[in-house]
């Protein structure tokens, strides 16, 4: 039991899903985040950051939470395949191998991971965490603190961990998400509800912080995501007539980053810890690749009509495809139809990584940027479920999992793309980085702060 | 004794016992083969007269067939037919296709029950629920306490050993009691096979189709089936080797998660 308050470690920590490195930058500049730019002259630097490999928010946030890769937490998207089956299924909070920090803090951690076996016995007492709408975290599991999970949760209640959370949210008519199918029917409806979401966000943040003990205080801002699906291309582009609505949505996330730091200050010690980061970044969207019909073009994937989505891979199947692109081998011992031999993989792989570099756009440019075999990669015991090969696209080639897709390129009306290379962290100055960052990198900062 | 009359005799003593402890008792009825075999059982066990009311909860979208089934029997075996609705969120227009099919479940069916409970403040409810349907169902009991706010505590239920049913209520608890959990789907088909037991055609083939197992129309689909009577569909169960709700829209938070990552891009 510490004695004196004034000398408690206090951690804030904001997530802003989906906001590029090279967005915030250019905003910090032009002066449409002027608060942000001044807390950046108090001690903390802004680094370009490398997101998870796929850059999906789920995989990505999970790495940020348990400092460790996928082939250790185990999460690989939003969708898997059952084991041994074409049954596909949506990981959870369940699914996660590896404990999240705020478990190693709580001590309430009953995984283990690299990391939390190197810090576990160095945390000197528990530490108290609000969680607030970090993805991936549905259903909210119990953990020293207050955890309110955030995208996909479905059911506030499983949402909110204790129950006295789920009270306060119901009385507020909390909001879990926007209803991002809105954006297809009505642009600038849409519009409206991200701000109005974004509201009510911020009021239960501002309660939990308020009105609730805490060692740790990690935010995150899910808004930003659905802006730039929906509206990226107004970003930068004044002539767009959501050019404003869009800048007035990072005016309002900057006043929101001021309030949290200022009562951060307000809390802590000098000696606080300060931290935002983002899960990926964005870039403006050219087109749409259905990896899957591209395969079935090439004669490695054959679809059968009956049956839901993977359901109607067929034994003649070589290979297919999980979003965004996460290529899986149909491998006689993994799959009930599997039909590629052990001895025959290794051959496979290259087949496939070479039609998938002679893959080109419309102007002759190329789709694929970078192509890992698993084990480049994956490190830990759950590589082995990890998809064989997973790409990263050219920036403006969106790559996907569609099953039903008739053509290789197409148009949808989403209007920016998730980008693995430009993600970003803002960091106290004093962590000295010998490379770019990665998301899995930062967990362990914030056990370093807690334990030194 | 054969395996049915074993069945029967364990759903009535259960059914006679819980009229018993429960004076303020009724029991939900959904139409569906699983709950008509209960009905079947409730006017076995008093002779024909059952003592307590039936309640059907209407979500305004079920199926005519089974409006039609429904008023037809309650009519022959001279039912005390509650009907409960939630007609606040039917004004409002609530349905499967406005806000998410979780809401829709939420607020027409368990909360025209609880509306139901609470306006007829009844102590239990008997339910055709069965032990092989579902996962979860796999651990209920045949006495299983509920608090008000409909909160089943499973790892902290009353005990059920050596066939001792008996059990006390809660202040603000309602039970729910499951007299046929020890039937399996291949069981009701059989039961309704040797009893004769009426049962609604939707459960026929009809074009190659049947539905298995029914509940709201949007939410239901049919599986492919040639079975056109009672026989033919206890030897299609027997050799089945699919679920019986692969057909339902029945993991509600499933097809929500998918909603919302298809409404961003992925899937």
């Amino acid at each position: 039991m510490k004695l004196f308050k004034g000398k408690a470690k206090k951690a804030l920590i904001i997530g802003i899903d989906g906001v590029p490195y090279s967005l915030l930058s250019t905003y910090i500049k032009n002066d449409i985040m002027p608060n942000l730019k001044k807390i950046l002259n108090q001690g903390l630097t802004l680094h370009q950051m490398n997101a998870s490999i796929p850059d999906i928010s789920s995989v990505s946030w999970t790495s940020f939470n348990t400092g460790v890769n996928p082939g250790e937490h185990g999460i690989y998207g939003f969708t898997d395949l059952k084991p041994k089956s074409y049954s596909l299924y949506f990981p959870n909070s369940k699914d996660i191998k590896a404990p999240p920090f705020w478990e190693m803090l709580g001590k309430t951690d009953q995984k283990t991971s690299t990391l939390s076996q190197n810090y576990c016995n160095k945390i000197s007492h528990p530490y108290r965490s609000i969680i607030f709408n970090v993805p991936h975290t549905y259903p909210a599991l119990p953990m020293n603190g207050i955890l309110v999970s955030g995208f996909v949760a479905i059911d506030l209640e499983k949402a909110a961990f204790p129950q006295s959370a789920y009270a306060y949210l119901q009385s507020i008519n909390y909001l879990i998400d926007v209803e991002a199918e809105k954006a297809k029917e009505d642009k600038s409806a849409f519009m409206k509800s991200l701000f109005e979401c974004f509201e009510i966000r911020k009021k239960a943040i501002f309660h939990f912080l308020a009105e609730e003990s805490w060692d740790l205080f990690f935010a995150c801002i899910t808004e930003t995501d659905r802006l730039h699906h929906f509206f990226f291309d107004a970003s930068r582009d004044e002539e767009h007539p959501y050019h404003e609505s869009f800048l007035r949505f990072y005016g309002e996330l900057d006043k929101f980053i001021k309030y949290l730091y200022d009562q951060f200050i307000e809390r802590s010690s000098e000696k606080g810890f300060f931290m935002i980061l983002s899960d990926h970044g964005f870039t403006p969207i050219k087109k749409e690749v259905y990896i899957n019909r591209f395969l079935e073009e090439r004669e490695f994937l054959v679809l059968k009509n009956e049956g839901n989505f993977y359901e109607r891979v067929e034994d003649k199947t070589r290979a297919f495809n999980l979003d965004p692109c996460r290529i899986y081998i149909h491998g006689k011992d993994a799959y009930p139809r599997g039909t590629v031999r052990k001895e025959e993989k290794a051959a496979l792989l290259e087949e496939i990584k070479k039609i998938l570099r002679g893959l080109k756009g419309e102007n002759g440019d190329e789709v694929i940027d970078k192509i890992y075999e698993k084990e480049e990669i994956y490190h830990g015991p759950h590589t082995r479920v990890a998809p064989d090969l997973v790409c990263l696209p050219k920036d403006g080639y969106d790559l996907k999992g569609s099953l039903e897709k008739k053509e290789v390129f197409g148009d949808n009306i989403f209007k920016g793309m998730h980008t693995w290379h430009d993600a970003l962290c803002i960091l106290p100055e004093n962590i000295h980085l010998s490379k770019k960052p990665s998301v899995e990198n930062l967990a362990e900062y914030i056990l370093q702060y807690y334990t030194q | 004794m054969d395996h049915l009359t074993r069945l029967e005799n364990k759903s009535i003593y259960i059914i006679r016992e819980a009229y018993y402890q429960f004076k303020d008792i009724a029991m939900l009825w959904s139409v569906g083969k699983d709950s008509t075999t209960l009905l079947w059982l409730c006017r076995k066990a008093f002779f024909g007269h059952i003592p307590f009311p039936i309640i059907h909860i209407d979500t305004s979208y079920k199926f005519p067939e089974m409006y039609q089934f429904r008023d037809e029997k309650a009519k022959e075996w001279n039912l005390n037919l509650l009907i409960g609705r939630n007609e606040g969120k039917l004004k409002e227009g609530m349905g499967p296709d406005q806000g998410s099919k979780l809401d829709c479940c939420n607020e027409l069916k368990t909360n025209a029950l609880k509306m139901v409970i609470k306006k007829y403040n009844l102590k239990a409810i008997l339910l055709g629920i069965r032990r092989d349907e579902h996962g979860i169902r796999a651990k209920e009991r045949y006495f299983s306490p509920r608090d008000s706010q409909f909160k089943w505590d499973y790892e902290n239920q009353p005990a059920e050993l050596w066939d001792q049913y008996q059990s006390t209520v809660e202040e603000e608890e309602h039970f729910r009691i499951h007299p046929i959990l020890h039937f399996t789907e291949f069981d009701v088909w059989s039961y309704v096979q040797r009893e004769g037991l009426p049962i609604i055609p939707l459960y026929f083939s009809k074009n190659g189709k049947r539905f298995r197992s029914i509940g709201c129309l949007p939410c239901c689909s049919p599986i492919d089936s040639n079975a056109h009577t009672i026989d033919e569909i206890v030897e299609e169960i027997r050799i089945s080797k699919t679920s019986e709700r692969s057909g339902r829209a029945q993991d509600k938070e499933n097809i929500y998660t998918m909603q919302k990552l298809r409404a961003l891009g992925y899937m």
